[in-house]
Parts: structure tokens; sequence; C-alpha cells
């Protein structure tokens, strides 16, 4: 059919293919191309998330002269959420101001795959950037404080949605934010956020009340929430946390979209 | 003869007369300190606010690990807290702002400049200990309001802040001049950090590490840093106050070293 006419040389590749294999064509071409613009962090980025959740598991012992096994506990059970997120959240918001600034934003924005592709194969590369470390992260701390772990079933949505929502997150920051320089201040201002002011590592009951109360308007305490829940028995599994983990995701989604959606 | 030399490049001869000495130097520092001055007013104030709220921020966020603040723990918190506040500048925010300088070519610019590189160092120094000093003030404010801590301020706490902005800020400029590729400077002040926030005695005492780690932190300057300004806030907690004094005046005179060796050194 493309013979016949020659004017339509451009398609010629996408005919006769449904709309769902084009999709997973783009979806694998994109995931490639993410990886790719990674390459030279990669290794990096692989050493300092090992790291980081090591170094936190082992170093949070040295707070205490003898650490109760419940702070062991919360911090054991945090650092994966840290370890999910860092990718999306922390990384993911420089990395797209980065491309702002030296022009291969729009480069980007010119390629002929929908945004929905762009943000999966994203969200793909964040959530196995992350998982190796949070399974380290756990394994170091078990062998260390002998935690009573039961890693259940609703560890694949918890960890599912805990990336999804921060990938998402920093997806929006990165997108609907214009200025370069804001995005790189408010993701270290949520770094600080993540590790100290939101009640990740330890207890809820160890913040001020109305802290912990601000917190459940923000992501952070559902992730630890959904997280910890998968890994401890006999913590309930809220279903709030995660409605409120799902509806972040979904308003940054649709934020980031509206954003790469609009044309400069 | 040397009259006529004058009349034919009077500024030559003025000047090559004048670039030496310690008038010259003094002057060079004024320009420098200016020039400087001038640069990071765009971002200084903001620096100052981030820096202010990052070391009222570690004094609280610290407390937020215990099931219970004891008085030992809020005492080693509040009095780590300036100390916390410090030290990120020298190592973290000076070595950044030397790697972006390097990488938008400004760093050789300054070094082409016709004034002593030792002023161009000296004027940083009194820059970073300017932006340093108001946030570890307000750390132990806002820690000792938090805790509820009762500090007993003695004049020894002048020398120790003193000794402490020096020591991190030469051994920062120190480490960023040594690495030439500011990206490594990056990786090392990031992972430098790390250390310091989590397996430095600094917001908790000494005793609970292993020997081992103890022993490496006795010769490294985060431990000594804390040491000092302690002894400064509160009567009869901390030992060895001398010693640590003394690790620190080596670990300033080292990072300075370092810094004259790289600055008086032809590429």
């Amino acid at each position: 059919m493309a013979e016949a006419r020659p004017g339509a040389v451009s398609v010629a590749h996408g005919v006769g293919e449904g709309a769902l294999q084009r999709w997973g064509r783009c979806y694998a071409v994109m995931v490639r191309w993410h990886l790719a613009g990674l390459r030279m962090w990669l290794v990096t980025l692989t050493v300092v998330q090992l790291l980081a959740g090591v170094g936190f598991v082992l170093g949070i012992s040295l707070f205490f002269a003898h650490i109760p096994m419940r702070a062991a506990l919360f911090v054991s059970t945090g650092v994966p959420v840290i370890n999910l997120v860092t990718i999306g959240l922390m990384l993911g918001p420089q990395l797209v101001a980065d491309q702002k600034a030296n022009g291969s934003y729009d480069y980007l924005r010119s390629m002929p795959v929908t945004r929905s592709v762009t943000a999966a194969a994203w969200y793909t590369v964040c959530l196995f950037g992350g998982v190796p470390a949070m399974v380290v992260s756990l394994g170091v701390a078990r062998l260390r404080y002998e935690l009573p772990l039961h890693v259940s079933p609703m560890i694949v949505p918890a960890v599912l949605l805990t990336s999804f929502a921060g990938t998402m997150l920093g997806y929006a920051l990165g997108h609907a934010l214009g200025n370069p320089m804001a995005t790189r201040l408010i993701t270290q201002l949520l770094a600080f956020v993540i590790f100290g002011f939101a009640p990740i590592l330890f207890p809820l009951s160890q913040m001020p009340r109305w802290l912990g109360a601000l917190n459940w308007w923000f992501p952070f305490r559902h992730m630890a929430v959904v997280t910890r829940a998968a890994l401890i028995p006999g913590v309930q599994a809220v279903t709030s946390a995660y409605i409120m983990l799902a509806l972040w995701a979904i308003a940054c989604a649709a934020l980031a979209g509206r954003a790469l959606g609009r044309r400069p | 003869m040397t009259v006529s030399v004058v009349g034919r490049h009077p500024g030559h001869q003025a000047r090559s007369e004048l670039r030496s000495g310690l008038g010259y130097w003094l002057a060079s520092l004024v320009s420098m300190v200016r020039f400087d001055y001038a640069r990071a007013r765009e971002w200084m104030p903001f620096m100052i606010v981030v820096q202010t709220m990052m070391g009222a921020a570690m004094a609280l966020l610290y407390g937020f690990f215990y099931p219970q603040v004891t008085t030992t723990r809020a005492l080693y918190i509040t009095t780590g807290a300036p100390t916390l506040a410090l030290i990120p500048l020298g190592f973290v925010m000076l070595p950044s702002s030397v790697a972006q300088q390097k990488m938008e070519g400004i760093f050789d610019y300054i070094w082409s400049l016709p004034s002593p590189r030792s002023a161009q160092a000296t004027s940083t120094f009194l820059l970073f200990t300017l932006l340093a000093l108001p946030g570890s003030l307000l750390a132990l404010l806002v820690a000792a309001w938090r805790y509820d801590v009762h500090l007993s301020v003695s004049p020894l706490l002048v020398p120790a802040a003193v000794l402490c902005a020096l020591a991190a800020i030469t051994v920062g400029y120190g480490i960023a001049l040594l690495i030439s590729d500011p990206l490594v400077t990056n990786v090392v002040v990031n992972a430098l950090m790390f250390v310091v926030l989590l397996f430095s005695p600094i917001v908790y005492p000494a005793s609970q590490l292993p020997a081992w780690l103890a022993t490496v932190h006795y010769f490294l300057p985060f431990y000594n840093m804390a040491v000092v300004i302690r002894a400064g806030l509160t009567s009869g907690v901390v030992a060895h106050v001398a010693t640590s004094f003394i690790a620190l005046a080596a670990w300033t005179v080292a990072g300075a070293g370092a810094t004259a060796w790289v600055v008086g050194r032809r590429r």
C-alpha cells in the first residue's frame, strides 16, 4: 500500500501496526533512550543508592548506646522507601532541569512518542533503579538487627505505588516548574523533608503533633505506611494511605502531562 | 636616567613598584573582597537564608530520631548543632562553588588577575566565614529553645568558633584545589557530608562508636570541632579540649598548606 503512495514514506514504518503495538515499541525505545541518557550515571547512581541505604541502616545504631528494636525496625523499613523514590524524585527533576538548561528538552519533546510512553518508560527506569538497593538495604538490616521481617504479597502493590507516586511527583516538579533553579531548590528541600521531617525513618509519635498532621496531606507518610505494612506482620495496610498515594500520583501525572502537552 | 624612564612609562614604573609588599597585598585583599562580594551579592542573601534554615532544621530533626530526648541527648544535640551548621559551608558549599567557578572558567580568570593569589584565597576565607556564622548561631538558639537546654557560654567559644570555621574552610578549599576535576569534587564532598551527618560523633557521644571508628575520629576534624564548640558552651562535659584544639590547628595548617602549594604553583 505504501508503494502506491510515494509521498507517505514517513508513515510506512507504522502501517499495519496496532495502537498497542506501536505503544509497546515506542516504550521499549524510550526505556533504552532513558538508560542511554543515564549511562554515565548508572554506576555512580547504583553505588550511591547502595551506600546511602546500607549506610543509613548501619549508621542509625550509632545514635544510640543500645538501639531499641522499634527504632531499628522503623529505619530498616523506611530506608527502602527512600531507595525507591531517590531516582524519580531527587534525580529526575534535576535531569529535566539540566535538559532545559542545555536545550535537549525541546529536542526530546519533538520526538514522535506520546506523553504516556515517555512517562511509563521513565517510571520503569526509576523502579528498576530503586528495587535492587531496596533489597540490599533490607538484607543488611535483617542481618544487622535480626529483625522480625515478614514480606507479604502486598509488597508488590506497595513498591509499585510508592515508586510511581515518587516518580510522578518528581516528573511534575521537573516538567511543570519553569525555573531550573527552583526545581533544584525544591528537590534539595524534599531530600531534607524525606530524611528528617516526614515519618519515614522514625515513628509518627516522635514528631510534634502538628507536623504529623501536616504530613497526612503529603505522600511520604503514606509511602512509609504501605511499605511498612507489607514488611512487618501485624501492621494493618491502611486503605486510606493507598488512596492518598494514588491521588497524589494521578494529580502529579496530570500536572506533568499538562505541562508536556502545552506548546511553548 | 630613571627620571627619563618614568617620564616615558610613568604607569608601568609606578605599578611595578607597588606590586609587592604588605600595602599592595592589603590593597589587593580589599579589591578581592569587593570583587567576591559583588559576585556573591546575587546569591548571598538566599544562601544565608538557606544556610540558617538548614542549621535550624538539622537541630530539630536529630531529635525526631529518638523515642525520648533525654537531658544528655538534648545537650549533645544542642551543642552539636552549631558545628553541624558550620561543616557544610566549608566542606560542601565552598568546594562546590570552586567547582562551579572551574566549570564556568571564572576560576582561571581570577587567577589571571594581578593580585596575589594568597589575597584571593584570603578573600574567599573571609566571605565564607561571614556566611557560616549566622547559621551556626541560629542552629544553637533553635536547639536550645526546642530542647530547653541551659548553656554556660565561656570565652573559649570565640577562639573555638573561629578555629572551627577556619579549619572547615581551609580544608574545604584545599580539597577543592587539590582535586582538579569538578565532578570528582562534588562526589567527594557529598560522600564527606554523609560521613559527617551519620558516622561522626557530633550530636552523640564518641563512646557510642566502635573503638576503631572512634580512633579514626580523633584524627579527623569533625569530632574535634564538636569538642571545642561544646567546650565553649558547657562546663565539665568534655575533656581533652587542648588536644582537639591542636588537632584542628594542625588541620588548618594542612589545609592552608595545600592551598598555598596549589596556588603557588604554575600550570
